[in-house]
């Protein structure tokens, strides 16, 4: 180690003998994205925006245009894209309250598509029009399955990064 | 009823599925977003313009798809694509940008197969 001994007649500058965990708390530490809607989560907001915008547009058409025809099917995707937009404003935003609106909303989003998921599996009947979540997402590449998960992820990013200094 | 030329959409599938693999290796080689991309994504959205156009020309031929308001939504979101993704993209200061830029050219071949499956003249 190169820190040589105090001594009051010390010529060492203070800043060798500070500690980094000195700088604000709210500065992002070099290499780390400054909040929850960039680095990763640029991707990440992007592609729920996508999602929040396709599945609500979606529901909106069947519910105007033909509601008696798969009822269930067209509320669910109204309810999807309801927690695709409330996700995407949460994430996008960032404060700690965001944050846990959006831990709220991934966690429903994981449910929802599994759950619809196996509902639609097991009982097509209920699903004569596909929904996001119907077959675990499989009309949108699996993308509605996989989504919440690193959603999820970067939330616990979050969380420990805030939780713990430095 | 003749049908839509199939080059154009096939053009913007392969353009799209190109510029996807281009952001990514810009993504994977920890690169930011540059003028190449932002050229790139103008060339797409040109050609997306051009489809939109060809659509628009067989509605007003006379032509209708089983489900209009579908087709006007598509027609709408489809030029937004690539100018949301090209400033969402262009405000990341990472390799994070390349990849937004790599989900537009994905959902731009995407969205030429949903338009033929919504209205099958659009050939593919």
């Amino acid at each position: 180690m190169s820190e040589p001994t105090t001594s009051p007649q010390s010529t060492t500058p203070p800043e060798v003998t500070t500690p980094p965990a000195a700088t604000t708390p709210s500065a992002a530490p070099a290499g780390q994205p400054a909040s929850t809607r960039t680095g990763p989560g640029r991707l990440l907001v992007g592609v729920y925006g996508l999602f929040a915008l396709s599945a609500s547009a979606r529901a909106a058409v069947q519910i105007a245009t033909k509601f008696h025809h798969a009822p269930v099917a067209y509320l669910l995707s109204a309810f999807a894209g309801v927690v695709y937009i409330i996700a995407t404003v949460t994430l996008a935003n960032g404060s700690p309250t965001a944050r846990r609106i959006a831990l709220v909303s991934c966690s429903v989003e994981f449910a929802g598509v599994l759950a619809i998921g196996t509902w639609s599996v097991l009982d097509p009947a209920t699903f004569p029009d596909a929904t996001v979540w119907s077959g675990y997402g499989s009309g949108y590449g699996f993308v509605p399955l996989v989504l919440p998960v690193f959603g999820l992820l970067w939330l616990r990013y979050w969380s420990r990064r805030t939780r713990a200094p430095g | 009823m003749s049908s839509v030329n199939g080059t154009v959409p096939t053009i913007i599938i392969v353009a799209g599925l190109a510029l996807a693999g281009y952001s990514l290796l810009m993504t994977a080689l920890n690169r930011r977003m540059g003028f190449v991309l932002l050229v790139a994504l103008g060339v797409l959205e040109i050609l997306l313009l051009v489809l939109v156009g060809m659509v628009v020309a067989k509605l007003a031929e006379g032509g209708r798809p089983s489900s209009l308001p579908t087709l006007i939504g598509y027609l709408i979101a489809i030029p937004i694509v690539p100018v949301v993704a090209g400033f969402w993209g262009a405000m990341e200061r990472s390799r994070w940008g390349p990849a937004v830029i790599a989900v537009a050219g994905l959902v731009a071949a995407v969205l030429m197969v949903r338009l033929h499956e919504i209205w099958p003249v659009i050939h593919v």
